[in-house]
């Protein structure tokens, strides 16, 4: 242990700290020696790699069906593969997300109760209900290609479209967003201080499901007009998510400095900050201006960029955050008076 | 059917409500014997939790967690050159709060917390799946996961049952039942709150300036969470036992979160759908 935590009535003490009170005899905490004051998150790989692919999938199957509503004939059918990605993304999140239980085996447990006042219980809902929707429509999908036939096409062929989409869409940007929501509804600094983090994980998932189409589209030789519009909706969400994450990072102020500062600073600001932001905006402004040829490499070098950042981003914050849980003086300033009150949340 | 699924679900008719009961500890009357932690682990069968010296005076334990639901602080607060009488060793016995606005029950998705009959908080062990959602939410540190390699109850949450079984006995619980300085006082929690007001102004004539409630119905840490069921007489800031200020309720800012949330989502749609159409001329 530190020295300090231990304070002599005589001799070198350390000073006393202003005030009435004196933390727990160590030298310059306000509390009880150095102890955290809220407990450590005990959710492991799982959570971060779970809410990278939920958000993922759910980006997709919005882009796709978004083009499926008001894009031309050639959008309809490129970004239609989005529905591919959307089931490929959602089949390991189940398993991922039983994973982390303490018990697995109870997990439908989650599903005993219908309880959105918790976000963990309407993010179980949310999965469970939008898992099935997006292997229909990408069902369908194979139907309309050719890819199914027989009995299972005549099956798939039952599935409501547009109703499948709507749906889908709502219940996939649920999916998108309550994972920020989450992390936010508990009393890590670093997760609770600003109320932007289900906004940050939004954009990420969007901008990062939006660029596996585009990826499926570059490799699948799109027009280019398709590839253009595909990239300028991937680097809207890219620069959203830029905007909401500078926003996050100014209100969480002091309780921002694990992520920013601490050991998870190289993969956030490499990977979610440049790798996940900045350079698929570079990139896919350079593929603007290039030929046939660069604007595919280019467009798919900068989708990959964008949904590896997308891992970094979340994985950053999620590691972050648990270190966030033992500084006692974040904590401290998260629960002053005044600080939490206020704001359009509190009538609730 | 109905009951087939109320037993497959393990959904059960609460039973009527009793007066709600809890603890008044008064940190004044505490030595740091530690017989409630001792008593507590023995009633409840919970583990040792290793044998490690801290270097933080007296206190081994370090904080409460899944297998240990009390704990004593023991806080020195030495002034520089100053008197003997400048001196002070303040101990506490810490132990879920029990929050009328739990943290820890609104965030859990099973339903596995539940509030009994007596107004107290309970982990239903039969139902939590170990989601572990209830840790990072409750603002005080209390409740926690056991690891999944342990050997007590594996990968569920714990915390302070407020003796649950004992109370279904009409038994004190085993902390208050062995404290031999009556610091632990169990009981209705509104002759309690009586009992601990009138303990403050005693204090108060006898020049204890800086004694103070802590988890009183007007208390200011109230404002989100609640009175607590279990409250303290603290002689110092709420800082100094690890206490914060205003203890936050997750659920007060979860509408402007969810908000923010929308807001993004709702902005890609639009510029996405003008995105493709402006493709289809
Ligand atoms: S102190 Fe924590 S664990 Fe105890 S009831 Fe309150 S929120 Fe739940
Ligand atoms: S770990 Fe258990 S008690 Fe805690 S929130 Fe999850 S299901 Fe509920
Ligand atoms: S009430 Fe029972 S479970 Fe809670 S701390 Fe006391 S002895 Fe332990």
């Amino acid at each position: 242990m530190t020295g300090g935590n231990f304070s002599l009535p005589h001799g070198n003490s350390p000073p006393p700290l202003a005030g009435e009170g004196q933390g727990g005899g160590s030298a310059g905490t306000a509390g009880y020696y150095d102890y955290p004051v809220v407990r450590r998150p005990v959710w492991t790989w799982e959570v971060p790699a779970y809410f990278w692919l939920g958000g993922l999938g759910a980006g997709a199957f919005v882009t796709a069906s978004l083009a499926q509503t008001f894009g031309s004939a050639d959008d309809r059918r490129i970004a239609a593969d989005g529905f591919y990605v959307a089931a490929a993304a959602l089949l390991p999140c189940a398993p991922l997300l039983i994973g982390d239980l303490g018990r697995p085996e109870r997990f439908h447990h989650m599903l005993r109760i219908f309880k959105p006042l918790s976000p963990m219980n309407l993010g179980a809902w949310t999965l469970t209900g939008f898992t099935p929707l997006a292997f229909a429509r990408a069902g369908l999908h194979a139907a309309d290609t050719g890819l199914l036939r027989g009995p299972l096409r005549a099956l798939v062929g039952l599935v409501p479209r547009r109703l499948t989409e709507l749906t889908g869409c709502l219940l996939g940007l649920t999916l998108a967003g309550y994972s920020g929501v989450l992390l936010g509804a508990t009393n890590v600094p670093l997760w609770a201080k600003s109320r932007l983090l289900g906004g940050v994980f939004m954009a990420s998932a969007l901008s990062s499901g939006s660029a596996a189409v585009t990826l499926q589209a570059a490799r699948r030789g799109a027009p280019e007009a398709t590839l253009h519009r595909l990239a300028t909706v991937e680097s809207a969400a890219s620069l959203g998510e830029m905007a909401i994450l500078t926003g996050y990072l100014v209100q969480s102020g002091k309780a921002a400095r694990p992520l920013t500062t601490g050991r998870f600073a190289p993969p956030f600001w490499l990977g979610a900050v440049f790798a996940g932001g900045l350079l698929p905006l570079l990139l896919h402004g350079f593929a603007r201006r290039g030929h046939s040829r660069t604007v595919r490499s280019l467009s798919t070098a900068a989708a990959m960029c964008s949904m590896i950042g997308s891992l970094a981003l979340r994985w950053s914050i999620f590691e972050a955050g648990k270190d966030s849980s033992e500084d006692q003086s974040a904590s401290f300033d998260l629960s002053k008076a005044g600080e939490n009150l206020g704001g359009c949340g509190s009538s609730i | 059917m109905i009951d087939g699924y109320k037993r497959l679900m393990n959904l059960e008719e609460p039973p009527p409500p009793k007066k709600a009961k809890g603890f008044f500890t008064d940190t004044s009357l505490c030595i740091g014997c530690k017989a409630c932690e001792v008593a507590c682990k023995q009633w409840n069968q919970l583990p040792a939790d290793g044998f490690a010296i801290t270097g933080n005076s007296y206190d081994n334990t370090g904080h409460l967690g899944a297998t240990t639901w009390r704990h004593v602080q023991f806080i020195e607060q030495a002034k520089a050159n100053g008197s003997r009488q400048e001196q002070r060793w303040l101990m506490m016995s810490d132990v879920c709060k029990h929050c009328a606005n739990a943290a820890c029950l609104e965030a859990c998705p099973t339903g596995a917390l539940v509030r009994t009959e007596f107004d107290t908080v309970y982990v239903q062990q039969d139902i939590c799946n170990g989601c572990g959602f209830c840790v990072p939410a409750c603002p005080f540190g209390v409740i926690d996961r056991v690891p999944k390699e342990s050997t007590f109850e594996v990968g569920t949450a714990h915390k302070c049952t407020l003796c649950y079984d004992r109370l279904k006995d009409d038994m004190t619980p085993a902390c208050a039942k062995s404290c031999p300085t009556a610091s632990i006082q169990f009981g209705d929690v509104e002759e309690l709150q009586q009992r601990a007001r009138q303990r403050l102004g005693e204090l108060k004539a006898r020049g204890e300036s800086t004694a103070r409630l802590y988890g009183m119905p007007e208390g200011k840490e109230a404002a989100e969470v609640g009175p607590l069921h279990a409250f303290f007489l603290l002689l110092d800031k709420p800082e100094a036992y690890n206490l914060p200020e205003v203890p936050r309720l997750p659920r007060k800012t979860m509408a402007e979160r969810y908000g923010w949330s929308a807001a993004v989502g709702i902005g890609f749609a639009m510029v996405a759908a003008l995105v493709f159409r402006g493709g289809r001329q």
